[in-house]
């Protein structure tokens, strides 16, 4: 049991360190999901309300009906974003020194995806709390069932990022890959708007989209109302992540370098 | 003394590109065995398949007494490696990149603390243990490398290009810790180098590589007497003695010399092995009543070898534009 704890504390401490030592990083990451929240989220908030549109968010003011998924959406990029940063340690050698030691790979990108996702949650929980201030009927007592859901969300685009990296054989077109994947995977997962009242197309990409059930599940445990029933979330949300993790340490265990 | 790496066929392509072309190496335990060749010549691939970090395309090699096909996970627990470019996380600290490399080899407690210290302390960054790597300079970061690579007490230490990009004071540093390895750990070194005098002050034996193919391999004296032709330059004094006389004797010393006299009175003479004519040279000018003013004499050099073998040097103008690229690579790290 020790060899497989070895790799994996060794390379989830590695991430946590390193994040912790970024701090602008630190404090850049609470920027824009705050911007959302103050800037779209009091804006529409207000506009829906004089349009009489409240019915649309599952009965909620708009602002309230944004928050669950911002803090989703914190905790998304972070994932999706250390994941990715596999292409980094690839570019610039570090991938080497994990792939020549003895170390098992599997323990090592598990370890790898909990630090990244430790990291986001910590992210997810200051932009929870901040959102707390301006929408005060959250309910903080599910905040544990809360945080599980966000582990496993973020697991699975934590290995999302890794199955890119590996796959990607240079860091040219890095930012446009970025872009090409985030945007859709969250403006497709009803963080914005109820997914069942989308066209058909768009429905059927955010059914497959892992974001889409931690979202519901989340607003379900935080402001009581879902679109989906939370065991459909839950189940859905597991299945994915799975397939996403397993993919993701398949493509880490084959790795070589050339 | 046994084997501590034997390479059978072995083969890395590339599409068409035979990158490593069949090689068969012996290198012994204790050794340090040098891969010489300039950028491109398979060096790094040779080593990256040694150390089971890539797939062999044909042929395999036995590593510390395991299949790199078959074994690697064993072999990984006995090699030790230091990468061509910079693999240590800038953002670390220098203990912290060891305590990570020390637990991926399954050292931890007290044990793995204590080592760290003690290898630190041996490569002499004891006093920057808790200061990011990014604020260290390139010596520093390859003796940290270095460190690093030790700290599992590998049989086995690969060293790909060691000192390049660094100044030549740093260079030599890193030659004594490598030296000081060989002695006190008695470790295998396979090493690359595209520096011959890297390659001549650190290896018993050397290999030179070329195209991915062994093209001659031996101790360095052997590798330079196989060209043989050193050169000894006799200044001497034009008035006195029977100057035509002195070289008619020159050039019996042995059979492939060549004499030539250079004005105004340098004479320059190509031998097998210079230390040892010498003596004689001294004897017939004695002879011939020639007055030496000034005597020196250069050896034939790897890079003579290179020359002989291929009709190339190794470090053309492809070679220094990889330096220089590599030069930059790592002084960008620095900033970031």
């Amino acid at each position: 049991m020790g060899s497989l704890l070895d790799p994996f504390i060794a390379m989830w401490y590695r991430q946590v360190k390193r994040f912790w030592r970024a701090k602008p990083r630190v404090i850049g990451t609470f920027i824009q999901p705050i911007f959302w929240l103050l800037f779209f989220g009091l804006g529409f908030s207000a506009a829906f309300r004089a349009g009489g549109r409240t019915g649309v968010f599952l009965g909620l003011d708009y602002l309230s009906y944004l928050m669950p998924g911002v803090v989703l959406m914190t905790i998304f990029m972070g994932s999706f974003m250390s994941g990715i940063s596999v292409i980094w340690d690839k570019e610039f050698g570090y991938l080497k020194v994990v792939l020549v030691s003895p170390a098992s790979r599997k323990a090592s990108i598990i370890g790898r995806s909990l630090g990244d996702a430790t990291i986001a949650i910590i992210q997810g929980l200051v932009i929870l709390f901040f959102g707390y201030l301006i929408v005060p009927t959250i309910n903080l007592l599910n905040l544990i069932p809360f945080l599980i859901v966000s582990i496993i969300m973020s697991l699975s685009f934590a290995s999302l990022g890794i199955i890119i990296a590996t796959k990607m054989q240079t860091i040219e077109g890095f930012q446009l890959i970025i872009n090409i994947i985030t945007m859709p995977l969250l403006f497709l997962s009803g963080i914005f708007y109820p997914v069942s009242l989308a066209p058909l197309w768009i429905r059927v990409i955010a059914l497959a989209n892992p974001l889409t059930y931690a979202v519901d599940a989340s607003r379900f445990l935080l402001l009581g109302v879902s679109e989906f029933s939370f065991i459909f979330d839950i189940t859905l949300l597991i299945s994915l992540s799975s397939i996403f993790l397993i993919l993701a340490i398949y493509q880490f265990d084959k790795a070589t370098i050339g | 003394m046994g084997s501590a790496i034997i390479t059978n066929n072995l083969t890395k392509k590339y599409g068409e590109l035979l990158a490593v072309d069949h090689i068969n190496l012996e290198i012994k335990s204790g050794e340090i065995f040098g891969l010489l060749g300039p950028n491109g010549a398979g060096k790094t691939t040779t080593i990256h398949m040694l150390a089971t970090i890539l797939k062999p395309t044909e042929g395999t090699a036995i590593v510390a007494g395991y299949d790199i096909r078959k074994n690697p996970k064993e072999i990984r627990k006995k090699i030790g490696i230091v990468f061509q470019d910079m693999t240590i996380d800038r953002n670390l600290t220098g203990y912290e990149n060891m305590w990570i490399n020390g637990r991926l080899y399954g050292l931890s407690g007290k044990a793995l603390e204590e080592s760290i210290l003690e290898l630190l302390d041996y490569v002499e960054l004891k006093d920057w243990k808790d200061v990011e790597v990014k604020k260290y300079s390139g010596g520093m970061i390859r003796r940290l490398e270095i460190a690093r690579s030790l700290l599992h007490h590998p049989e086995i230490l690969f060293l790909d290009e060691p000192t390049i990009g660094l100044d030549p004071q740093t260079r030599a540093h890193v030659w004594d810790y490598i030296i000081r390895i060989k002695k006190e750990k008695g470790m295998t070194i396979l090493l690359t180098t595209h520096y011959m005098d890297e390659a001549e002050k650190l290896c018993d034996r050397i290999a030179i590589i070329d195209h991915g193919k062994i093209i001659a391999l031996g101790t360095p004296d052997e590798l330079k007497t196989m060209v043989g032709q050193d050169i000894i330059y006799v200044r001497i004094q034009s008035q006195n003695g029977r100057v035509s006389g002195f070289i008619e004797k020159l050039k019996s010393i042995n059979s492939n010399s060549s004499v030539n006299l250079n004005p105004p009175n340098l004479i320059s003479i190509s031998v097998k092995n210079a230390p040892n004519v010498i003596p004689t040279v001294f004897e017939i000018a004695d002879e011939e009543g020639i007055k030496i003013i000034e005597l020196k004499y250069s050896r034939a050099s790897l890079d003579d070898v290179f020359l002989k073998l291929t009709g190339r040097r190794i470090r053309d103008e492809s070679g220094s534009w990889t330096d220089f690229v590599r030069t930059r690579m790592r002084a960008r790290f620095r900033r970031r």
